[in-house]
Parts: structure tokens; C-alpha cells; sequence
């Protein structure tokens, strides 16, 4: 166990290097002078120099990658370009909304999706209409179905504000647009799998053994269904976590998907790359919480192959 | 006489049978799997009931414990320890089936919850119907599973089923049948999986819990090689009717219906023919399932129909010259009792 901990922690470590790495590599590819993009208005081209040189942009790129990989292990994500202030003052407040979201979406999607697929394994006559819905999320783009909702709760019922902000009122929609587009994986994922269970062999132990519809339910069919689902939500909470650009866009729910996709057009590196990594640690570390989860619930998870 | 008297053996323990059948049908829609079969099963007897896959056994005997889809429907008496199951409601059932009856499935891997330790699957059948604590319950699972001859049954009550072998695994759900030591246990298929020297460990088990529990056995096979191993009494099905049943020795050493005894010589070329010599097989295949048939199911395939065969299904009765050894046969022109001429 401590063994396996201890590998998935290090394969972790490498992949968020990797990833890292892949991505300051990109923002060099990426056409565009972080210099121009703060003084778009300079004249001169010894401004512009004085600013390259502040920002160490004038030295070779294995100069500018060494430090800044050394000033990564020593936890020191840099300062941004545009704020003057140091990356990590500026994404943890970020990092915090970002963080309620994508818990209060996948509560959303769990909880939309769950019953959806209990429902559709429950009673096959719902499955057929549970499709439908589940085809139809599916078909929805991420911000189409945002509009959406903001047109018809925020503008036409005037059950949601419709300003910017981010309080408990506004994370609402943006949270149930995360819950829509992700539900039908949900649904489909905890229909099959309960579908399997309730005609397995063990469910007709159950009943042989005299236990209720309720009981079997909630003794025998729950935790099995409960595994899988387990690992899906460790995904997207990482994958949300690393920010939910297109809904955070179109609610401006000020997350690290927003901060990510302005500093990407400020050509604010030091940000962008921060963005980055923190999504890459998160993807992780959610895996990894989903996985252990998944071991307590299904112990045959527990003994992987060596 | 019925089916369920003539299976009474003699210095069987008083009291109700375990199990009576009485014209019992089994129908999948239109379909009929079982049609119309009686057979009754003693305390502290076995009975075998084999017969091919598609015979119509397992649907029997999952319809005796209600265990059965809800697409299939079912018919006729079924009566445990003199108890009339098939006039309960699915509660009333329900609330006393473990007290009635012990089934045991075929694939014991896939019938045990592979994400609960199996003392607590055991251990649950004490909480539901005998109000037990759950600490209670646990500590009388692992002496069910001393029961059944399981070594350290404290350590393997804590393991998940994977963790067993299959040997363990039938035991576990040996334990879970014989649990609150109702009168009738079903084998469905029980040892079919395992391997011929565990299959030999689980057929004495059963035994020995036969005798110290009194239980009566119908025990589900299409091994007829082991059937003489622990069955009392044997039950031959074919295309949903028993066609044949008696005493296990009779019926093997003079099988009456003509199916029976292609059966058995097929198993008899099988064990002691000479490489290369022809195995005897019985013409044709098994008849799919169908509605509305008229005459006897098997004369398509048997030697020794004659017209009669087509146009009037037998009943099971007992044959002409038998022995009175309980013996019934479903067949106009049965083998005489010294073997086909």
C-alpha cells in the first residue's frame, strides 16, 4: 500500500514536470513579444529593450528555462508581468473560486447524472427518454447551454443575477451548466453498471437470503455502482480544478480559467505557466484521491498486477 | 399416489416432506420451460434432478425459490416442510424464504458481493431474521463458517470473496444456504465449476450436512457422473416433464425410459470404451422450447416409438413389472426391466 502510494506519487511528480516543461517550451513557440504586449503605445525600441531586460527576456532560452525551474523548486512560481505582484498572491483567490465551482459543478453533475442512470436502471421504460436528455446535453456546447441558462433564469425568471460576481447566488448557473454537460457520463456510467448489478448473481443471493428491494439496494447494488462513478469524479474535479475556461467566460466567474485565458492574451507568461501547473497538480492529486477511494470502496482494486 | 409419496424412502424422518411439486409450470411468455412437473424431496434425502442443458432444472428449481425473472410466470403447488409456498404473498414470502429454504448457486464468485467480506454476507442473514446485533451476527457467521469445515473461519469471515479460493467460495455460499437450517436446500449446478478433487470435498460437505441437519437436498446436475456419488433418488428431465424417476441404483442399473438409457450408455461409452470404437449418441437434438405440443417429446428421437408416441404425451406412472421401488416412468413403451431387447 505504501509502495503504491509512494510510485503514484512519483509517476505524479514526473508527469507534472512534463507537463510544465512542454508548456514553457510552447509560450516560446507562440508568436508575440511580452515586451510589446505591455507597452503596446512605446515608441522606442530601447523602452521596449529596458523592458525585455527587466524580464530577463533577453537571455537565451536554456538560461530563461534554468532559472525558472530553479526558482520552481524552491516554490517560487515568479511574478507577473502585468499585475507587478508575485503569480501565487495572484492565482490563490483565483484558485479558491475556481475550487468552488468545480466542486459545487461536480455535486451538480453527480447528482443530476446519478439519478438519471438509477432511474433509467430502475424502470426501463425511463431509460429510452433518459437517452434522449443524455443525447441532447451531449450535443450542447459548453456555452450555448451557459447563454442558455443565463437568458432563462437570469433574464426572463429573474431567479439568477445576471451581473458579474461570485458569491453563493451566482455560482448557481454556472454550476448547473458544469452539472448538464457533465451529467450524461454520469448517467450513462451508473445505469450500465447498476443495470449489471441488479442482474447479477449476488443481487439473486440477496434475494434468496430474504432481504427487501431497499436493503439489496442500498447493501449490495449502491457500492458497486459507486466505484466507477469514483474515478470519473476524481478526473474532472482535476480537470476543472485546472480551470473551466468557457464557463467561467460566460458567467465571468472569476477563476483560474479566466485568469488563464487573459494572461494568455497579455503574453503574461510567468501566470500562464502557473495556470498550468497548478491544473497538472490538481489532474494528480485528484487521481490519486479518486484511486485510494476506489480501493477502499472496491477492495479489488487494492492488489494491482506488479 | 402422488409423486411426492412415491418419493418417501423408507426410515426417512417423520413429518412433512421437505419439498412437494405438484404440476409445477414454468412459462417464459409463451414458452413453457417446465411443463407441469411433480417431485418431492424427503428430510435427509437427495434427490438429483438431471437432465441437459434446456431440460427445464434450473427453471424448476429457481421457480420453487421464487427466484426466477419476473417475465417468467409460474405455476402449480410448491410446498415446503408442509409449508404452501406457492399460495404466499412475494412478502410473506420473502420473510420467511431463508427459514424455508437454502439455494445454492451454481458460481459461487459471481454470487457473493465482491465488495463485502463474506462473514458480513453471512452475518446479515442473522441480522434480518434473528434480530441480531451486528456484532453478534458476526461472530455467528464465522461459526457458520466453521460449519462448514472452513480452518480459521475468524480470518476468512474478514476476506473478500475474491481473496478465496473456489473451493472456499462454494463453502462460503454453502454457509449462506444452511445458515438458519431450513429444511430444504437447493444445489443448483453447485460444484459444476469446480475442479474434480473440490467438487469431491464439497459433494461429502454436502453430506455431511445432510445428515447432521436432516435437511432434504434437490440437487440441480447434468454430471451423471457424480449423481450416484450423493443422490438418494434421481429425477430425469427432458424438454420440461420428468420423464423418469426412482431410486439412484434402479434407475441406473435399469433405466425404464428409453432417454434414460441412451443417457446412461452414452456415459458408459464414455467411461469404458476402447479408443476408436463409435460412442453411442442419441439421434438428433433436444427440442427448442414451443408451445402446444402434443405427444411424447422425446419419440422424435427414441427407438422404440410407435404412433402412439405422436399423438398422446405419456403420464409418469409406474412402469409395467417394476419393482416396488417407487419407480415412474412417462413412457408408452418403456425398457423392460432386464434392458432393451
Amino acid at each position: 500500500m505504501a509502495r503504491t502510494l509512494t510510485r503514484r506519487l512519483i509517476y505524479g511528480l514526473i508527469a507534472v514536470l512534463g507537463v510544465a516543461v512542454l508548456a514553457f517550451l510552447a509560450e516560446f513557440v507562440i508568436p508575440g513579444d511580452p515586451a510589446r504586449a505591455l507597452a503596446p503605445r512605446a515608441q522606442s525600441a530601447a523602452v521596449l529593450e529596458n523592458i525585455r531586460v527587466q524580464l530577463h527576456l533577453n537571455q537565451p532560452l536554456l538560461v530563461q528555462f534554468a532559472d525558472y525551474f530553479a526558482n520552481l523548486f524552491r516554490g517560487n512560481l515568479g511574478t507577473s508581468y502585468v499585475q507587478r505582484q508575485s503569480v501565487a498572491s495572484l492565482i490563490l483567490p483565483r484558485l479558491v473560486y475556481t475550487g468552488w465551482l468545480a466542486l459545487a459543478g461536480v455535486v451538480a453533475e453527480v447528482v443530476i447524472g446519478g439519478t438519471l442512470g438509477i432511474l433509467a436502471a430502475l424502470y426501463p421504460r425511463v431509460r429510452a427518454a433518459v437517452n434522449s436528455v443524455n443525447l441532447t446535453l451531449l450535443a450542447m456546447p459548453e456555452f450555448v447551454l451557459g447563454l442558455l441558462l443565463l437568458l432563462i433564469f437570469g433574464f426572463r425568471l429573474h431567479m439568477a443575477p445576471v451581473t458579474g460576481g461570485a458569491g453563493p447566488a451566482q455560482i448557481v448557473l454556472p454550476a448547473l451548466t458544469l452539472g448538464l454537460i457533465g451529467a450524461p457520463w454520469y448517467a450513462q456510467i451508473v445505469a450500465d453498471q447498476m443495470s449489471d448489478s441488479l442482474s447479477s448473481a449476488y443481487v439473486r443471493t440477496a434475494v434468496a437470503k430474504g432481504l427487501t428491494d431497499r436493503d439489496i439496494l442500498r447493501r449490495h447494488v449502491l457500492r458497486n455502482v459507486l466505484s466507477p462513478a469514483l474515478t470519473m469524479i476524481g478526473l474532472d474535479l482535476g480537470s476543472y480544478l485546472s480551470g473551466v475556461v468557457t464557463v467561467e467566460v460566460v458567467f465571468g466567474w472569476p477563476g483560474i480559467g479566466l485568469l488563464a485565458v487573459q494572461s494568455l492574451q497579455n503574453l503574461d507568461r510567468p501566470v500562464v505557466m502557473a495556470t498550468v501547473i497548478v491544473g497538472a497538480v490538481a489532474v494528480v492529486v485528484f487521481n490519486l484521491i479518486a484511486d485510494l477511494l476506489r480501493m477502499y470502496v472496491d477492495p479489488r482494486t487494492k492488489e494491482e498486477p506488479a | 399416489m402422488t409423486a411426492a409419496a412415491a418419493g418417501a424412502v423408507p426410515g426417512a424422518t417423520p413429518g412433512p416432506a421437505a419439498l412437494e411439486v405438484e404440476d409445477l409450470r414454468v412459462r417464459y411468455g409463451e414458452l413453457p420451460a417446465v411443463d407441469g412437473a411433480s417431485l418431492g424431496v424427503d428430510r435427509g434425502q437427495v434427490v438429483a434432478l438431471i437432465g441437459e442443458t434446456g431440460s427445464g432444472k434450473s427453471s424448476l428449481a429457481l421457480g420453487v425459490a421464487r427466484l426466477l425473472p419476473p417475465s417468467a410466470v409460474v405455476t402449480g403447488e410448491v410446498r415446503i416442510a408442509g409449508c404452501d409456498a406457492s399460495s404466499m404473498t412475494g412478502r410473506e414470502f420473502r420473510l420467511r424464504r431463508a427459514d424455508l429454504l437454502g439455494y445454492i448457486a451454481q458460481d459461487a464468485m459471481a454470487a457473493l458481493n465482491p465488495v463485502q467480506p463474506v462473514g458480513r454476507q453471512i452475518g446479515e442473514l442473522f441480522q434480518l431474521h434473528r434480530g441480531m446485533s451486528r456484532p453478534d451476527a458476526r461472530a455467528q457467521a464465522v461459526h457458520e463458517l466453521a460449519r462448514v469445515r472452513i480452518d480459521r473461519p475468524d480470518l476468512v469471515a474478514r476476506r473478500y470473496p475474491h481473496q478465496l479460493s473456489g473451493g472456499m467460495r462454494q463453502r462460503v455460499m454453502i454457509a449462506m444456504a444452511v445458515a438458519l437450517s431450513p429444511p430444504l436446500l437447493i444445489a443448483d449446478e453447485s460444484t459444476t465449476a469446480l475442479d474434480v478433487s473440490t467438487q469431491a470435498e464439497i459433494l461429502a460437505l454436502l453430506g455431511v450436512l445432510k445428515a447432521e441437519t436432516g435437511s432434504g437436498i434437490l440437487w440441480i446436475t447434468h454430471d451423471m457422473g457424480v449423481v450416484a456419488e450423493l443422490a438418494d433418488w434421481v429425477a430425469v428431465m427432458y424438454a420440461g416433464r420428468i420423464v423418469e424417476q426412482g431410486p439412484v441404483h434402479g434407475i441406473f442399473d435399469h433405466p425404464r425410459h428409453p432417454y434414460t438409457e441412451g443417457l446412461l450408455r452414452t456415459r458408459r461409452d464414455l467411461r469404458s470404451g476402447r479408443p476408436g470404437a463409435p460412442l453411442f449418441q442419441i439421434e438428433g437434438a433436444p427440442p427448442a422450447l414451443s408451445a402446444g405440443r402434443s405427444g411424447c417429446a422425446f419419440a422424435p428421437r427414441c427407438p422404440r416409438q410407435t404412433e402412439i408416441c405422436a399423438e398422446r404425451a405419456p403420464a409418469l406412472a409406474p412402469p409395467p413389472e417394476a419393482a416396488a421401488d417407487g419407480r415412474l416412468v412417462a413412457c408408452h413403451h418403456p425398457v423392460p426391466p432386464g434392458g432393451a431387447p
